[in-house]
């Protein structure tokens, strides 16, 4: 057996391990358990989201106008009623709950990315770079993300969800770049990374099989962050009218409710369902990253005295 | 002494200079960020009357004199530039487009009055009720109390403002109609009053209700940790050991050392008394700067947006100075390092 094969052997029964241990421990922890099973019937609604508006609305988009009876109230044909474009309720919220989570999930990869190119790659080697790097990260945490995105959402129009998830991601990297960047700075200096020096292996050997297995929960917890960032941003410009209308989120149905007059007129079911997946985002989100705080950062475990 | 007052005067040196190097730094990245944006602040505007009016206000003439006027027709450097000097010398931030020829900053003063006072008002407060819940949840830790507090502002510690802004809005304007929906006052009140100030704690019960809901659940989970420490210190064990009484533990031993870095953190957080609730402001149509960004995003008023957005990183960076000048005083080590 070579060396890279030792390695790769290495780090598959390193994942074996690490994929066993995530659901020993999504099992164990009551607010992990909560968290990833409320975010993954939500996962299940954005997955079936087409199939089962497909069936209900017959191929037709759940924001085109004038298809049902307006202003309907709660019935089993549509179980929360229409609003006044004659529009199913449900149908919206399932595609604005899928809409919302992918704009999330996609903040949540590019920031990461960005994150971990910016932080890992530049705190390992140092020098000069890092320290731009490092300035320029930041300079970023300080300035107001979301009012820049809300003037950059504003002014250049016709966007997708891509566009507004890149928009806030090229804000929302530098949170956890800072955070992974500490890690890797205390990290590389231990002891069995001048060993692995000395057992000459490469800098990028280092960094993919020393260094990132042990930050991989700053990792995880980072991007959980920013997903909440993302969608909580995303539904916030969307909240004030900002992006397209036939593109169904979260944030723009709250956006319909609030301005279209159905508040005032007392359509109030219209609201429950936005409402509610919102604040179960939030929570899922928020439960599954204290639970990972808690297993992996054992002073924070001590503190909250779990 | 000689030497450890020279060291609090480079202290306070080092810490100015860094605050006016980042404030240039990042008004600098905001002024070129948002001059990445298609064609330029006149046409962007003129563009969005035509497509939504459906007529063309304003011939390419006047479009051409205003960018002369804006000096939008010179290359962004020099644009960058006339915006320091104006700024600087002037304190002007360039006309208002949706209030032309109204100052930016002018319209950014009559607004500000009302976010201050709502939003240091919820600042302070929930800072006080998590404070003190905090330390009394800490001190009973494990009892139902606690339980009940602390599970409560973690899982709604991430809850975004607005949501909470728009089901009070829900709940108590419209279902149960016992509060003000929208405004900061009673539109027929214009004495200043005690008719006035009971109106305007009416209307700014709901938008302050909703910051302080959030807002107070993170004050409480981090005094709770805090607390938790100091209950396990030597100094506290000892304290109990020598058999002094409940009360005097609490108040002398606990509340006091709980205060400090609590304190910081406040000094902080009063920093984004201005960033704060723009989307609370605008759910409740208060008149503050929150709503005013959230108009000038709609009508596209370059101004105004540049002008609010380079006013809360002035307001963010400022706490922050005073934060780390008045330091020295709480806490004498940190400018001897």
């Amino acid at each position: 057996m070579s060396q890279k094969d030792i390695l790769s052997h290495h780090t598959f029964r390193k994942s074996l391990t690490i994929l066993r241990s995530a659901s020993y421990y999504i099992v164990k922890s009551k607010k992990l358990l909560v968290g990833t099973s409320i975010l993954s019937s939500l996962i299940l609604i954005a997955i079936f989201e087409p199939l089962i508006n497909g069936v209900r609305l017959g191929g037709l988009q759940s924001s085109a106008i004038g298809y049902f009876p307006r202003l309907q109230m709660p019935s089993l044909n549509h179980p929360l009623g229409t609003d006044h474009f004659g529009r199913d309720v449900f149908a919206m919220l399932i595609t604005g709950i899928k809409n919302s989570l992918i704009v999330g999930f996609l903040v949540g990869f590019v920031a990461i990315s960005v994150a971990l190119v910016v932080s890992l790659f530049a705190a390992y080697k140092g020098g000069a770079i890092d320290n731009l790097l490092n300035s320029f990260t930041n300079v970023i945490l300080i300035l107001p993300s979301w009012a820049i995105a809300a003037a950059a959402v504003a002014y250049i129009q016709r966007l997708d969800l891509t566009l507004v998830a890149l928009i806030i991601a090229s804000f929302a990297w530098a949170g956890p770049a800072r955070q992974i960047r500490s890690q890797v700075l205390s990290l590389k200096s231990r002891p069995y990374i001048d060993l692995a020096k000395m057992v000459g292996e490469r800098d990028s050997q280092i960094i993919f099989f020393e260094i990132l297995p042990n930050i991989l929960p700053y990792i995880i917890v980072g991007f959980s962050y920013a997903v909440i960032g993302g969608i909580l941003a995303e539904t916030g410009l969307r909240l004030i009218g900002l992006g397209a209308a036939e593109i169904m989120t979260l944030g723009l149905l709250v956006h319909i409710f609030m301005t279209s007059g159905l508040i005032i007129q007392g359509y109030y079911h219209f609201i429950i369902g936005p409402v509610i997946s919102l604040i179960l985002i939030f929570i899922s989100l928020n439960l599954i990253n204290i639970g990972l705080d808690e297993l992996f950062n054992p002073r924070l475990k001590k503190v909250t005295g779990e | 002494m000689f030497s450890q007052h020279s060291g609090i005067q480079r202290y306070i040196i080092r810490k100015v200079v860094s605050y006016i190097v980042v404030l240039f730094l990042s008004f600098t990245a905001v002024f070129f960020i948002l001059r990445l944006i298609p064609g330029n602040p006149i046409r962007a505007y003129v563009y969005m009357l035509r497509s939504r009016y459906g007529f063309e206000p304003i011939g390419d003439r006047t479009i051409q004199m205003f960018e002369e006027m804006f000096g939008l027709n010179e290359d962004v450097f020099s644009q960058y530039l006339i915006f320091l000097r104006r700024l600087l010398f002037e304190f002007n931030l360039g006309p208002s487009f949706m209030a032309f020829p109204t100052p930016a900053q002018e319209l950014i003063a009559r607004h500000l009055p009302w976010t201050i006072i709502l939003l240091s008002v919820t600042t302070l407060l929930s800072w006080f009720i998590g404070l003190i819940l905090g330390v009394i949840v800490g001190w009973k830790r494990g009892t139902r109390f606690d339980n009940f507090f602390f599970t409560f502002s973690l899982i709604f510690s991430q809850v975004p403002y607005y949501i909470v802004a728009v089901i009070l809005l829900l709940l108590f304007a419209y279902i149960f109609p016992i509060l003000p929906s929208r405004g900061a006052y009673a539109a027929s009140l214009t004495l200043f009053d005690i008719n006035f100030i009971i109106s305007a704690i009416q209307h700014a019960f709901l938008p302050a209700l909703s910051i302080i809901l959030v807002s107070m659940t993170g004050w409480l989970i981090s005094t709770r940790a805090l607390v938790i420490t100091i209950v396990g210190e030597d100094y506290l064990q000892y304290a109990l050991a020598k058999g002094l009484s409940n009360s005097r533990i609490f108040t002398r031993y606990i509340l006091r050392n709980t205060l400090l870095p609590q304190t910081t953190g406040l000094a902080i957080s009063l920093g984004f008394i201005v960033t704060g609730a723009f989307l609370v402001e605008w759910i409740f149509v208060y008149p503050g700067i929150g709503a005013l960004f959230v108009n000038a995003i709609g009508l596209l008023d370059f101004n105004v947006i540049q002008g609010i957005i380079m006013l809360t990183m002035f307001t963010v960076l400022t706490a922050n100075l005073i934060m780390d000048l008045i330091y020295p005083l709480i806490d004498p080590r940190v400018a001897l390092t």
